[in-house]
């Protein structure tokens, strides 16, 4: 073969439309975010939607910048990476202000950002690093047990701040991870028993009362109508009055006038089925599965398991987001504060959401690259 | 890290991509199936369930605020004002939101400076109200106390202050009777009037109650958008519908009258009546001891309420209608009609009086111990000779007497407006036997003929009697709303008779035992009457007799004596003589009444 001449951009010619689907997809969810924020926020002051604006912007160079960045590079410093990211997420637990009754906040000049969603990029990077050469030729002994062990670190340190949601996703991630490396049924087993070990030590050891009480009030919302079960009938009959077609902007009721608890953050989804009804809660839940369907097809084309796995824990993370607080919008899952991707007002989240999507973005850029 | 290198891996690695797609798929189909279990979650609360939800999301922003309808103000004749509102504040408190009921209510006395068992006391009367329904907790708090209650209300959201109108009553007691007073529904009436709503009053008695209905009007109300603190948002009115204020009413009452009687019965107990003999229109009616009604308009604690009922004098009485008394030499006037209606007694007839005669085996005084010597019916009631009284009593009977008092309305409601008229007693030997289980002793009719015995009669049946003499025999209904009443109805009495008995009264005055009734202003006839209270063995000077046993003091009058409008009655409860007692009022009443009647 003849070399043609030099390419300036021969990674941008391989970007396919699994990646243009994935980031428009991306880009849609975030301008419906900002819409809802809008509306959410008319009672707040006005600052929300200007800087939403700034991080969604911030994300796209997050994006940017992540598939540029050869994922392969990122998996061999993947334990160093790890490392400076529990490390600040341990400087917040012990030395962070508290907000909302959790240390898990840094502040960067004026804006607020969570440590720990940089460390769930950096624990699914180490963790694709050590499972995939556990797989190969034949999984070591024990593997399992030290991969929960890799993720156990920070989920502890979060968990402390304490930001039990923040903690329990990293949980749908390595189980992800496992089930597609492949374990054997024995361990999925032995996995769920001591899963149910570890959540009762929690619930006598770990949890706060205010915790407690939440997850109580979850299985009788109407025991006591203005006490804890107060978020979960207001988020409800929010989600309900939408009906079909919804209020329309800024005609949620339920949100302006301050029965939803934290309309812009974690309930923003409730914000939208109020205002957009059932029309608009398909259109996003469709956006979410169009997203996460183009990202498992990067993991279909990828050429190496570390790729596979990375793609699968990246994509678990969301998808445990997004299923997550859907489900606790409409009362099927306790409340805590688990934001939804992209729609949900917060910078940190903002950015791990996009950075993730910029590395697979790059990782399906490299599918010939680096077999 | 070998493996990159070996073939055999490379192979091998193929092998795992291959299984690990497979386990994704499955994974992905997993995520599908939970993204339609949410999704399903939605359609079910969103499509299926949504009216409920859309019901409960307006009940989250909607508050139905009532607008109170101002009750109608009161007027006499003139259109002066008897009672009307003026603006108040109230604390209402709403029990389902306040977290420590008892912190609440120390809270509320501390600022009020009242009792907290007061207060407590004061909720304890809304026991039947549910707990989400504000309730009453005090009435009239001042501006500074309002104050602190809404500073309060960030942590308190149970107080509410409301701002309404007090009943006021400009005449407190010198109209207490007649316009009646308020009080709080019971909650038996809160269960049959929807329209009631916590911390109403409505009328109790008087004209209050008998025109409720219309002076309460009908209330509205505001449909408004709150937010989750309970804040008004500022945007127009979901919905709205005025409420229409109470009727006015306007009373046949003349104020100035009333306020004189009031005054003249003042430190007695007793009651004046006054009324136009035309058509029975009342214009003035006063009962002694009276009361405050401004006391009942905020609201009266049991002890205070208690305090007003058993006040000596019973001051809540009505004595001109719920009230009845022996009506003494008054009923002269009765018996007279019934002398002449009969027939064989010729009114010249003379009968000797000195002083006592004996009938049934008993001795009759009469009230001039030395005697009248030879008087005939006119002489006998212009100086009211009890023996000519007793003797043609006697001879007419007691079936006589009976039918000419019932004529002229006595033993029987007059059927004014006013709750709780007494229909008094004109006894008779049927009445025994029915109600007595004794035969009729012949000595009571002696008694019947002079106003003792069984008889009773209330003030404002007097009134009727004495209007229907004054108006040539038509007898009236009492009324004290204007427009009210029924056209006169004949007694059935001839014209003679009236006239016979009218003209003597007229002489009563002008020289007889209601001399102190005279006016320069108007002339005036009428009757006296001292009714004994308790039955006497031997004589005794009224003015001797210990206060709660003194006669009572009657007189009835009417003026001008030609062209009758005005018919008072005096009665004063063991005030002694009639002709000193009460005779005298009547006179300052027709004085007042005539004497610049131009500017009523």
């Amino acid at each position: 073969m003849i070399p043609a001449r030099p390419d300036p951009w021969p990674l941008v010619r391989r970007v396919r439309s699994v990646s243009w689907l994935l980031g428009s997809s991306a880009l849609a969810l975030s301008a419906i975010g900002l819409i809802v924020i809008s509306s959410a926020s008319a009672e707040l002051d006005a600052g929300h939607v200007s800087r939403q604006s700034a991080w969604i912007a911030l994300g796209l160079l997050a994006m940017a910048a992540a598939a540029a960045v050869d994922y392969a590079l990122l998996l061999r410093y993947a334990f160093w990476i790890y490392l400076a990211a529990v490390a600040a997420v341990a400087a917040v637990t012990f030395f962070g202000h508290e907000a909302g009754g959790a240390r898990s906040w840094i502040g960067i000049g004026g804006f607020g950002g969570q440590p720990s969603d940089f460390c769930k990029i950096a624990t699914v990077l180490l963790l694709a690093r050590y499972v995939a050469e556990a797989q190969a030729p034949v999984a070591p002994r024990g593997w399992l047990v030290a991969a929960s062990a890799l993720v156990a670190v920070p989920v502890a340190l979060i968990a402390m701040q304490p930001d039990m949601g923040g903690a329990m996703m990293f949980v749908p991630m390595l189980v992800a991870m496992a089930l597609v490396a492949g374990v054997r049924r024995r361990s999925v087993l032995m996995a769920a028993a001591a899963a149910a070990l570890i959540a009762g030590g929690i619930w006598i050891f770990a949890l706060q009362d205010y915790q407690k009480e939440r997850l109580s009030s979850f299985f009788r919302p109407d025991a006591d109508p203005l006490g804890s079960g107060y978020q979960v009938r207001q988020s409800r009959i929010a989600v309900g009055s939408g009906q079909m077609l919804g209020k329309g902007y800024g005609e949620g009721t339920q949100s302006n006038l301050q029965f939803l608890p934290t309309p812009h953050t974690d309930f923003a989804f409730a914000v939208l089925a109020e205002e957009y009804g059932f029309a608009g809660v398909t259109v996003v839940l469709g956006l979410f599965a169009l997203y996460l369907w183009n990202g498992a097809r990067v993991a279909f084309a990828a050429r190496d398991p570390a790729g596979v796995l990375l793609v699968t824990g990246l994509l678990a993370f969301i998808a445990g987001h997004v299923l997550y607080n859907t489900a606790m919008v409409v009362g099927l899952l306790p409340i805590t504060g688990i934001p939804l991707p992209f729609l949900s007002y917060g910078g940190s989240f903002m950015l791990f959401c996009c950075a993730a999507t910029g590395l697979m973005i790059g990782l399906d850029a490299r599918r010939f690259v680096n077999v | 890290m070998k493996s990159r290198r070996n073939p055999a891996g490379e192979h091998g690695s193929d092998r795992l991509l291959l299984d690990m797609a497979v386990r994704l798929r499955w994974l992905c189909g997993a995520l599908g199936l939970g993204l339609a279990v949410v999704l399903g979650a939605y359609w079910y609360h969103q499509i299926v369930r949504a009216e409920r939800y859309e019901r409960l999301a307006e009940n989250n922003r909607l508050r139905v605020l009532r607008l109170d309808a101002p009750r109608g103000p009161i007027h006499d004749r003139s259109g002066r004002i008897l009672v009307e509102n003026t603006p108040t504040f109230r604390l209402m408190i709403d029990r389902s939101r306040s977290a420590d009921l008892g912190a609440s209510l120390a809270l509320a006395a501390e600022i009020l400076g009242r009792d907290e068992r007061e207060l407590r006391s004061a909720l304890e009367r809304h026991r039947g109200v549910p707990r989400e329904v504000p309730v009453l907790l005090a009435e009239d708090l001042e501006l500074n106390q309002v104050a602190r209650f809404e500073v309060s209300v960030p942590e308190h959201r149970e107080f509410e202050i409301a701002t309404s109108r007090r009943r006021l009553y400009r005449h407190s007691f010198q109209t207490a009777h007649l316009v009646g007073y308020l009080g709080e529904p019971t909650p038996a009436e809160h269960a049959r009037d929807d329209s009631l709503a916590a911390g109403d009053l409505i009328g109790r008695s008087g004209v209050e109650l008998l025109r409720d209905r219309a002076l309460r009007g009908t209330h509205g109300e505001r449909t408004v958008v709150i937010d989750s603190l309970g804040r008004l948002m500022p945007v127009e009115d979901v919905r709205r519908i005025d409420a229409a204020p109470g009727e006015s009413v306007v009373l046949t009452i003349d104020l100035r009258l009333q306020q004189l009687a009031e005054s003249l019965l003042a430190d007695k107990a007793g009651a004046i009546v006054a009324l136009d003999p035309r058509d029975g229109a009342v214009r003035a009616m006063v009962s002694s001891p009276s009361f405050d009604p401004n006391a009942f308009a905020g609201g009266l604690s049991q002890e205070e309420w208690e305090s007003i009922v058993d006040a000596p004098g019973k001051p809540l009485q009505n004595r001109a209608i719920q009230n009845v008394y022996p009506p003494g030499s008054v009923f002269k006037i009765a018996t007279a009609a019934a002398i002449l209606a009969s027939g064989p007694i010729d009114p010249e007839e003379t009968v000797y009086c000195g002083g006592a005669t004996r009938l049934y085996d008993r001795r009759w005084r009469c009230w001039q111990p030395r005697g009248h010597g030879r008087v005939d019916l006119r002489a006998a009631l212009q100086h009211s000779c009890d023996i000519y009284f007793y003797r043609q009593a006697v001879r007419i009977g007691i079936e006589r007497i009976a039918a000419a008092a019932r004529r002229l309305g006595l033993g029987g409601r007059t059927g004014i407006e006013l709750p709780g008229e007494n229909a008094g007693l004109v006894p008779d030997p049927q009445w025994s036997r029915d109600r007595r289980g004794y035969p009729w002793y012949p000595g009571e009719t002696v008694s019947v003929a002079i106003g003792q015995g069984p008889l009773l009669t209330s003030p404002l049946q007097v009134a009727v009697m004495t209007a229907a003499v004054a108006n040539g025999g038509l007898l009236v209904r009492p009324h004290v709303l204007e427009g009210g009443g029924a056209p006169p109805a004949p007694t059935g009495l001839a014209p003679a008779v009236v006239s016979f008995v009218a003209e003597a009264l007229a002489n009563v005055v002008a020289n007889g035992t209601g001399a102190s009734a005279r006016t320069p202003v108007v002339a005036v006839a009428g009757k006296t009457g001292t009714a004994q209270v308790v039955a006497q063995e031997t004589w005794t000077r009224s003015e001797d007799l210990p206060p709660d046993q003194a006669d009572h003091a009657w007189f009835t009058s009417w003026a001008p004596v030609e062209a009758p409008e005005l018919v008072v009655v005096v009665f004063v409860e063991h005030g002694g003589r009639g002709s000193e007692a009460a005779a005298p009022l009547a006179g300052r009443l027709h004085e007042e009444y005539f004497g610049d009647s131009g500017e009523t």
